[in-house]
């Protein structure tokens, strides 16, 4: 058990250990109301996350997720503001796009063969631009009260957006860790060539996962939009570098076949602890990304050492 | 078990060729594991030294040890009868030994020639590759190699596994190696291209190469070897000369007991026709091939590479799914568009390809086991993990799997452990016909007869069996009925009784139209 989960047992250990350093810097830090406000402000980078860590275990990535974040939030606001639908409609219709950006990466993928980096790379630019041409840099505020809860109310004690994560964390998890369908994601992430010959619907899964994948960005941008009350084409620029970050530090091989629900989650709660707790400290924003970067290839290395020591 | 070195090496008889390399109770260690005991054994010059046992026995190891890739915890290696330490592969090249790996490492996206000479390219006076001279002298290596067909500037990645070996030769040679390794150079060979190789091996002998052959095939060793040693578990069994040893002794040397029939064929009664195909045709290597394959009959399908053997098989088990033509089971029409719906109508493959096909190395035995009916273990979709190990259990225990346990990962096992295991993941979905590809390349002696005894059980159960073999004392011996492929189609039918080698090899090489046979007979009249 232990063997299998070494990298998150580094992980959670350094995440103590930032936690602890860091609430010595600041008061602040570890109070109710900032950790409330950090679950709030992590949800959209951990909703497209948890989507990633299966892409990423399969073999796949997908570079696309903030564009299609753009392009659902300007969406939603043509959708409601300039074609008059109303809001739930105009919600159901973005993340029906979402889902069908989603799908386009998959088929681009699944049936020409594209490999997923350049694919999505393609879509990255194809996305934003149709945001940016769509939007024409007019934003739409005055979103109803009911609306601006989705980002900004809370409910039973905890801001509304954390409820939706955690329903996702736990749902992500369990198809990870305990359905076929999971099983059949890392097979393929280890080797695509041989869950074909066993039988394993490969493309479908594929397909599905990308689709998701779209689909989780929508949601994102639903969330967003709400929390910051406008809509911008640029919403979302560089998220996909966040999201992967979370998920390689949360041990999922880019190389698939590996990776678990937990272990991203640790590196969602790691990257925003850092980011949160060193503003806190008065570090400048340059320097966190420093740490950043160091604490990423510093666990991946403590981790990979440990494991080949435990293996010896 | 007498252990027996040679004073004076055959063909000389006034001296004994001198020793080039002489290894020295060599042992090696990795922590607890003791990989290899006390090894010992001579390579001469101009003789050649075969290097047997079952996978696991420390072939590798040794070979890696020569290499200079590992170092050993004891022992001497003598070069030209000085001990010397390889602390690296360098060192070894220096000494004059060259190794030819069984995963051969070359650079796909180089050229032939740059392949040859990587890491010492010629130079010119002004310290500029000589690329001229270089295409030049990789020539004229090739040439040597009885290799005129190769293309110096062609990149390696577009050549076939023979000519890589090859390639892999000529860089060893172009290093002047005294001493040449090599690690299972016709596992990935068919029995033509191999004889090939076996040719070029006994000319480097002749010129005065020592040579050392890690092989598991009995009739290579015995038509090239001059001495052979053989390992069990690490440990050194003993040195024998090849006049004075017959397979069965070498046999009994490597699995430590006797093993009176190598093939042990099982009859069974044969019934119905479970699989009718008729004029099947996918992609340019399957081209209209009828067949039939009864219940508890064992069909071996002949033929040479690119003959599209396995594509046929691919067809039938929907990697590639038929153009044209019609697949019955059990009488019943069936359209197999994917492994899926293969597996649905009863068909099952174990391909050709363990590593990569078979088996997901980086899982575990009940991960694997369960891979083809996971469906079946996860209604609703839950995975059921109870279910799950108790279907690997069972399987494991049929195979007689040698591991430490189900939750063991299939990468660390050996060839024929994981054979077992895809087999066991196929039996588990019921199928009706199994399809077997090269069911025992690479593997020891000992699975071998395992699996061939598991065939005939199988068959004994009413499975229909159609089993492609490149090693045709194989299909031979397994097969009820013969079935030659040629071009796409099945040129031939014998039945047992009639399956003789010079039968089936006939019917292999038979070409349809005469007309493409001519010219080109110039090296082919010299092989003869």
């Amino acid at each position: 058990m232990l063997r299998r989960h070494t990298h998150e047992a580094v992980l959670a250990l350094v995440t103590l250990l930032a936690i602890l350093v860091l609430s010595l810097q600041s008061d602040q830090f570890l109070s109710v109301a900032n950790l409330l406000n950090q679950g709030r402000l992590m949800t959209e980078v951990a909703l497209v996350a948890l989507v990633m860590t299966f892409v990423i275990a399969s073999g796949g990535i997908d570079l696309s997720v903030g564009s299609i974040m753009g392009l659902s939030a300007i969406l939603l606001g043509t959708f409601w503001d300039g074609f008059g639908l109303p809001l739930p409609l105009a919600m159901l219709a973005v993340l029906v796009v979402g889902t069908v950006c989603g799908l386009f990466n998959g088929i681009i993928i699944v049936h020409f063969g594209m490999p997923p980096l350049i694919a999505t790379l393609g879509t990255l630019a194809l996305y934003r631009g149709l945001a940016e041409g769509i939007s024409q840099a007019r934003s739409v505020r005055g979103w109803p009260e009911w609306f601006a809860r989705l980002g900004q109310g809370d409910w039973l004690g905890l801001p509304v957006q954390v409820w939706i994560l955690l329903a996702a964390l736990a749902l992500a998890g369990a198809i990870l860790g305990f359905t076929r369908w999971g099983r059949t994601v890392y097979a393929i992430g280890a080797s695509e060539t041989a869950a074909r010959f066993s039988g394993l619907p490969v493309d479908a899964t594929k397909l599905a996962i990308y689709a998701v994948s779209g689909f989780a960005s929508a949601l994102a941008a639903l969330i967003f939009v709400a929390r910051v009350s406008t809509t911008r084409s640029d919403m979302g620029t560089g998220l996909e570098l966040d999201v992967i970050t979370a998920v390689v530090l949360g041990g999922t091989s880019i190389f698939g076949g590996r990776g678990t629900i937990l272990g991203t989650a640790l590196g969602l709660i790691l990257v925003q602890v850092l980011e949160n707790g060193l503003s806190l400290a008065g570090v400048k924003g340059d320097g966190t990304i420093v740490l950043i970067g160091v604490v990423l290839i510093a666990t991946l290395l403590v981790s990979t050492l440990t494991e080949r020591r435990a293996r010896a | 078990m007498d252990i027996h070195i040679p004073e004076e090496a055959r063909q000389q008889p006034d001296a004994a060729p001198p020793v080039r390399l002489g290894v020295r109770g060599i042992s090696k260690s990795f922590g607890p594991v003791q990989a290899l005991r006390q090894v010992q054994l001579d390579l001469r010059a101009g003789s050649i030294h075969a290097l047997m046992g079952e996978n696991g026995a420390g072939k590798s190891t040794l070979v890696k040890i020569l290499a200079g890739m590992h170092a050993p915890t004891a022992g001497d290696l003598l070069v030209n009868g000085q001990a010397r330490r390889f602390a690296s592969p360098r060192d070894a090249t220096a000494a004059g030994v060259a190794v030819v790996h069984q995963e051969l490492l070359l650079f796909g996206e180089l050229t032939v020639a740059e392949n040859i000479f990587s890491g010492h390219y010629p130079r010119t006076r002004f310290g500029t590759v000589d690329w001229s001279g270089m295409r030049r002298r990789a020539r004229a290596l090739l040439a040597e190699l009885d290799c005129h067909d190769i293309d110096v500037d062609t990149k390696v990645a577009a050549l076939s596994v023979a000519l890589r070996q090859r390639v892999e030769i000529a860089r060893a040679l172009n290093q002047e190696a005294r001493v040449l390794i090599l690690d299972e150079p016709t596992a990935a060979l068919a029995e033509r291209d191999a004889d090939r190789l076996l040719d070029v091996v006994l000319q480097l002998r002749d010129r005065g190469v020592a040579i050392l052959y890690v092989s598991h095939r009995m009739n290579e060793i015995f038509r090239i070897a001059d001495e052979m040693t053989v390992l069990r578990d690490g440990q050194y069994v003993g040195t024998v000369e090849a006049r004075d040893t017959d397979e069965a002794r070498l046999v009994s040397m490597m699995v430590g007991r006797s093993i009176d029939q190598v093939f042990p064929k099982v009859e069974a009664k044969i019934g119905r026709p479970v699989l009718e195909v008729d004029h099947l045709c996918a992609g340019p290597l399957v081209q209209g091939a009828s067949l039939t394959v009864r219940a508890g009959e064992i069909v071996g399908l002949a033929g040479l590479v690119g003959s599209g053997r396995t594509e046929l098989a691919l067809t039938l088990f929907g990697i590639t799914p038929a153009r044209s033509g019609r697949i019955r089971i059990d009488g019943a029409e069936v359209r197999i568009t994917s492994p899926r719906a293969a597996r649905d109508a009863g068909i099952a493959y174990v391909p050709e390809d363990r590593g990569h096909q078979g088996l997901v190395k980086s899982m575990n035995i009940r991960e694997n086991i369960s891979m083809a009916v996971l469906d079946r273990v996860s209604p609703g979709g839950m995975l059921r993990r109870a279910e799950e190990a108790r279907i690997a259990r069972d399987g494991f225990d049929r195979l007689g799997v040698r591991a430490a346990g189900i939750e063991q990962v299939t990468g660390e096992l050996s060839g024929g452990n994981q054979q077992k295991v895809v087999i066991a993941k196929w039996l588990e979905t019921k199928p009706k016909l199994l399809i077997l590809d090269e069911p025992t390349r690479g593997i020891d002696v000992g699975a071998k007869s395992e699996i061939h005894r598991l065939m005939g059980e199988m068959a004994q159960q009413g499975l229909a069996i159609l089993m492609i073999s490149s090693e045709l004392p194989e299909v031979l011996a397994m097969s009820d009925r013969v079935l030659v492929v040629a071009e796409g189609r099945i040129t031939a039918e014998l039945p047992r009784a009639q399956a003789t080698p010079e039968a089936v090899g006939h019917a292999m090489t038979r070409r349809s139209d005469p007309g493409t046979r001519t010219g080109g007979s110039q090296q082919t009249g010299a092989r003869a």
